[in-house]
């Protein structure tokens, strides 16, 4: 176990270099900067702002400094928010973030593997078609249109939620986890459905229910756990969907996380934010995979050698 | 399979000649009814708060998210199909380096890149979908390998290589019609895809530009305006969750038939 994290870990350094490095070469060449404003600056302020924020070195030393500023944990000045460093917005936003992100990745689990269990339970009969029916619905609904749609109703309509901003108490989170986390539920429904689908038809359940053990009992000792497998090899994808879900969610319902402020620093060129933000999300998507890893170890013994 | 291609090509239909027939388009502007309710003044659907007709511009919007989408989807499948046909035909080391890289692109957070490639050469409707097509072509090299590969020692491969016909012709010829089955099913599935991506980037208003219009910028304009004009929501969210359920369910359909006839047993996995 410690190996193969050991492993991952050797493979998961060179990504995220490769992924920092590339997105700071490419913010750097992208023609028009910050201090393109409507007035051109007068050729000193130009240069004496391009000394502060470090702009006048060569690329590769950029590279470099950015890389070692990072592990420091210090991501630089917000070149649009003057009064705030980087790493200031992030730590502010992040945690909203995170519990939108964390409380629909739980709600969708749930949704979506009891759902999918019972179809497959139900095979070939219609509450299976219709289960999946809706699984695919789901999963093509964009979070941006049931976003409003769902503030539609339940906020403007029934008048029973907030549609924006947040307020006391917890009632804001509800509209926002739930639309976020319908799109994951789907894809989990499905995976569940399919896995467990294909336990049920394997030798070793045929012979537990030819020696007479209970349907309930088969489906918790044997047929559960390497059902959920693909379940948990989605955990990666799953993170990354809710990730640009939460860019949408947070929009639509104008709370103040980390997507918000990668929209805004994408639409105002804010390059250390935007470089940030993509690092960030991206060991966020590489740990969920490394979590997924293991519990697929956990769940399979077989793969715990590979 | 046929309801959902009919309702799609439906639609493909009305946005390709409602404009034509329509006295407004999408971008002008009628004066005399700004944000005006259902059927006023002959704008059947209303105007928005620039006084634009709100159905010419539910068309022109259609027109543009589909074929933006069309064109990324084929820029994916011409590199998917290039790629995976070269690492399936030729093999060894060569398929081995050529797939590490589509595993170490799939654990991209994608949607990222293709923002951060929009905020690097700014916002135009051609980087779009060049951008979004350079990012959806890596499960169309899986498919188009596996295939490649379960292809490559069938008799009529070897048989054609015995009358003294060349790899590239071989391949060309000989293998890649063969492939083309499994290629459409997965265009089909990665059309909807792209068409997610359009307009979600578009709804964030990093995608299709003003004047021109999509169903992200719709949706996103009428979001703003839903207390007053639900519709105005209900119309843009409705065709874009049209065309990407019924694509997506014809699309697993054909690719799963494919599957069950055996042909493409092999790229299901």
């Amino acid at each position: 176990m410690g190996q193969l994290i050991l492993r991952r870990l050797m493979t998961a350094i060179p990504t995220l270099l490769a992924i920092i490095i590339l997105s700071f070469i490419l913010m750097r060449i992208a023609p028009g900067g910050p201090f393109d404003g409507e007035r051109p600056l007068a050729p000193e302020t130009r240069a004496a702002l391009e000394t502060a924020y470090g702009l006048d070195k060569s690329l590769p030393e950029q590279v470099v400094q950015y890389i070692g500023n990072i592990l420091t944990g210090d991501f630089g000045p917000s070149l649009v928010y003057r009064d705030f460093t980087v790493t200031e917005l992030v730590a502010q936003s992040l945690p909203i973030s995170l519990l939108l992100g964390g409380l629909a990745l739980i709600l969708a689990s749930i949704l979506g593997i009891s759902a999918g269990l019972f179809a497959a339970l139900r095979a070939g009969k219609w509450q299976d078609e219709v289960l999946m029916l809706c699984a695919t619905l789901l999963t093509a609904l964009p979070t941006f249109v049931t976003g409003p749609l769902l503030a539609l109703i339940f906020g403007l309509w029934f008048g029973w939620l907030p549609v924006s901003g947040q307020g006391d108490g917890v009632s804001w989170l509800i509209l926002p986890v739930i639309a976020l986390s319908l799109p994951v539920a789907g894809a989990v429904a499905k995976l569940a459905r399919a896995g467990l689908a294909g336990q049920l038809g394997q030798d070793h359940i045929r012979a537990a229910r030819a020696r007479g053990i209970a349907p309930l009992t088969i489906l918790r000792r044997h047929a559960l756990r390497p059902a959920l497998v693909p379940v948990a090899s989605y955990l990666g994808p799953a993170a990354a969907g809710l990730l640009t879900g939460a860019v949408v969610i947070e929009t639509v319902f104008g709370l103040p996380g980390l997507g918000r402020y990668f929209v805004q620093g994408a639409l105002n060129r804010d390059y250390p934010l935007v470089l940030a933000v993509v690092t960030l999300y991206a060991s966020l998507i590489i740990l969920f995979n490394l979590a997924a890893d293991l519990i697929y170890g956990w769940l399979d013994p077989r793969m715990r050698e590979g | 399979m046929k309801i959902p291609l009919i309702l799609v090509a439906a639609i493909i239909l009305a946005a390709l000649l409602g404009p034509l027939i329509l006295p407004w388009d999408h971008a002008s502007i009628d004066w005399d009814s700004v944000r005006v309710g259902l059927l006023s003044d002959g704008h059947i659907l209303g105007t928005d708060d620039l006084g634009r007709d709100r159905l010419a511009r539910l068309l022109v919007g259609t027109r543009i998210t589909v074929s933006v989408a069309l064109a990324a989807a084929l820029v994916a499948l011409v590199i998917g199909v290039i790629w995976g046909a070269i690492a399936g035909w030729v093999g060894g080391r060569t398929d081995e380096v050529m797939m590490r890289i589509v595993d170490g692109l799939y654990a991209l957070p994608f949607m990222f890149v293709v923002i951060l490639l929009m905020v690097v050469f700014g916002r135009s409707i051609f980087l779009v979908f060049l951008g979004i097509g350079a990012v959806e072509w890596l499960t169309m090299a899986r498919v188009v390998r596996s295939e490649v590969m379960a292809l490559k020692n069938r008799p009529f491969v070897l048989a054609a290589e015995a009358s003294g016909s060349s790899g590239t012709r071989t391949l060309i010829r000989h293998i890649l019609p063969n492939v083309a089955p499994v290629a459409v099913a997965y265009l089909m599935l990665t059309v909807p895809q792209v068409v997610m991506v359009e307009s979600f980037l578009s709804f964030l208003g990093l995608g299709v530009q003003e004047p021109l219009t999509s169903l992200g910028i719709l949706v996103n304009e009428s979001a703003e305006a839903m207390d007053v004009n639900p519709a105005a929501l209900l119309l843009p969210g409705g065709v874009l969750v049209t065309i990407i359920v019924c694509l997506t369910l014809a699309g697993e359909r054909f690719r799963d038939r494919l599957t069950r006839t055996g042909r493409a047993a092999e790229s299901a996995s």
